[in-house]
């Protein structure tokens, strides 16, 4: 009974640390406001808060999605991205960028989760024998579609000089062209998936012991990881469509959250959510604020930000063992 | 208890087991022995639902393993496995507390009688100094003593193991094998576990399963199984059976 209380409080606690993050956030940017004319203007409803929202909603995507990889595979390299669904979006978006449907409304978006969602199909088709599904060879099936899906983009590319600039710009990432289209077609998604994840929280841990320890203690190994891999990989592909592929957000977000809390998923799960919003969020700011009126690619402040943080923390609890 | 009918079980064309038939009495406590690669256990995780037999059939309380869900199966049998996760950052209670997944739902989180369990449980094999080591911080025996609390949590009226003395020092070998005698003894559970020592299988396994060349030798008590005839045909040694303690030569 003490440990759910524990999680609780301290999932209240980083709600409302999240909350006063996102009222701040939007708050600061290019143009200031005093009070009064902020909630007047359409600056802040229509272009700050759907991003605001956005990047914690894909930060929270990311992270929880990175946190169940690294269950399911029994890897701590995993990241959202490890099968292939960030690629297969951007081919979407390159090809969306070449056919000119950037001045559609979601067409870049629209194309890139078509295409990722295509990928999905692939690698679950490839790695799936009979009913079951063979975790290595659904990374490597993932790994090796990346190259292949990279190597196709470069060749795009070379043959479009002209475009290339918006397609290496889409796929950095970034939620300068956040709408509230994004955050309503992205939420439903990433609450769902997120809900399915922490349903299967418990079960997590024991996957992470080994997938047979789990099926002798009562897992349905094969009906769980196929679950938690679809929800997952839709959480990836949408998020990936509506702002690119920012990268060690659900890399590190997790471990960092592991080093401090445990291996436990049932609080890893629900820390993520909060933590990988709070960092994406800050990321964000920090991406649009901090050279106006340029944009800092979001890509390389989580990197900048994140990765000293996380080998701080390594050093730490190394030094506490 | 356990009921095996004809099972035959292969990887790919290779024939692990064939026609394999017989039936563990409740409360009984059995070494499945043989040479190496006869099928021990493959045969332990056919009785345990983790591989499917290609014919045949095993039942535990009357139902075929098959026809029970994962949880209801974790319910009636638990696992040993040979080889115990060390890389694994969970604690040797939480570990332990591990065994009573089978009996709470997704979101249910761990009640006072979980936690009573499970603090008997590794009472009982003497792991509770160890409740907040990790894996890689414990010795190979306190390590698969924290496995045997892990199963006992499970609450199963059988208990399977795999080798759990390799590895291990003889007095450890000793210490296991008297817990899962008292284990078998106060609580009644049916107890099958794979051994290579015969002289442990003789000295504390009052049943034994003979397999050789895919299928059963001989079942029956330890000493009337591990003759000298029959150690000679299952293992291809010559052994002398000294006061109750076989001598073994090529």
């Amino acid at each position: 009974m003490k440990k759910r209380v524990n999680i609780w409080l301290v999932s209240s606690v980083l709600l409302v640390i999240l909350a006063v993050a996102m009222a701040l956030c939007s708050t600061v940017g290019v143009v200031h406001f005093d009070r009064e004319s902020l909630l007047a203007s359409p600056i802040f409803w229509n272009l700050r808060l759907p991003r605001v929202v956005l990047s914690v909603l894909v930060g929270a995507a990311l992270s929880v999605c990175g946190a169940t990889y690294q269950s399911v595979f029994r890897n701590p390299l995993t990241d959202p991205y490890v099968l292939g669904i960030s690629s297969g979006a951007s081919l979407g978006a390159a090809i969306a960028i070449l056919l000119g449907l950037e001045a559609h409304l979601w067409g870049v978006g629209g194309m890139a989760l078509l295409t990722a969602l295509l990928t999905i199909l692939l690698i679950f088709k490839i790695a799936s024998i009979g009913n079951r599904m063979h975790t290595t060879t659904l990374l490597l099936t993932g790994v090796c579609l990346t190259f292949l899906i990279t190597a196709v983009i470069s060749l795009l590319m070379a043959l479009r000089q002209d475009k290339m600039e918006s397609i290496i710009f889409w796929t950095m990432g970034s939620f300068a062209s956040a709408s509230w289209m994004d955050v309503w077609i992205v939420l439903p998604v990433v609450v769902l998936g997120i809900l399915v994840v922490l349903f299967y929280s418990k079960d997590l841990n024991l996957l992470l012991v080994g997938s047979e320890t789990a099926q002798s203690l009562g897992v349905e190994v094969e009906k769980v990881r196929r679950r938690l891999l679809l929800f997952t990989t839709l959480m990836v592909a949408f998020a990936v469509s509506a702002c690119g592929v920012i990268g060690f957000v659900g890399l590190v977000v997790p471990h960092c959250v592991r080093l401090v809390c445990g291996a436990d998923n049932r609080r890893i799960i629900p820390y993520s959510i909060f933590v990988g919003g709070l960092f994406l969020l800050l990321c964000d700011t920090l991406a649009r604020t901090l050279i106006p009126p340029n944009e800092l690619p979001v890509g390389s402040i989580t990197s900048l930000l994140g990765a000293p943080m996380f080998i701080y923390l390594l050093y730490k609890s190394k030094r506490s063992i | 208890m356990i009921d095996v009918q004809h099972l035959d079980y292969s990887y790919g064309t290779k024939a692990i087991l064939r026609d394999l038939t017989f039936d563990i009495a409740e409360g009984a406590f059995t070494a499945i022995l043989g040479a190496n690669g006869c099928g021990k256990t493959t045969l332990l995780r056919c009785i345990s639902g983790l591989l499917t037999p290609n014919r045949g059939t095993v039942s535990i309380d009357g139902t075929a393993v098959s026809q029970y869900t994962a949880r209801q199966r974790a319910q009636k049998v638990a696992l040993v496995q040979q080889h115990p996760q060390t890389d694994i950052e969970f604690s040797a209670f939480e570990t332990v507390l591990m065994g009573r997944n089978p009996y709470q739902h997704h979101l249910q989180n761990e009640s006072q009688e979980d936690w009573d369990i499970v603090e008997n449980a590794m009472k009982q094999t003497n792991t509770w100094h160890l409740r907040f080591s990790l894996p890689s911080q414990m010795s190979g025996g306190e390590l698969q003593r924290v496995m045997i609390a892990r199963a006992l949590a499970q609450q199963t009226p059988v208990l399977l193991l795999d080798e759990p003395t390799s590895n291990l020092d003889i007095a450890h070998q000793f210490e296991i094998m008297e817990l899962l005698s008292a284990i078998n003894r106060n609580e009644h559970k049916t107890i099958l576990i794979v051994v290579h020592d015969l002289n442990l299988a003789l000295r504390y396994c009052p049943q034994a399963l003979l397999l050789h060349d895919q299928s059963l030798l001989y079942q029956g008590p330890t000493p009337d199984t591990l003759t000298p005839d029959r150690i000679r045909v299952a293992f291809g040694v010559r052994a002398q059976n000294i006061d109750g303690y076989l001598r073994f030569e090529r």
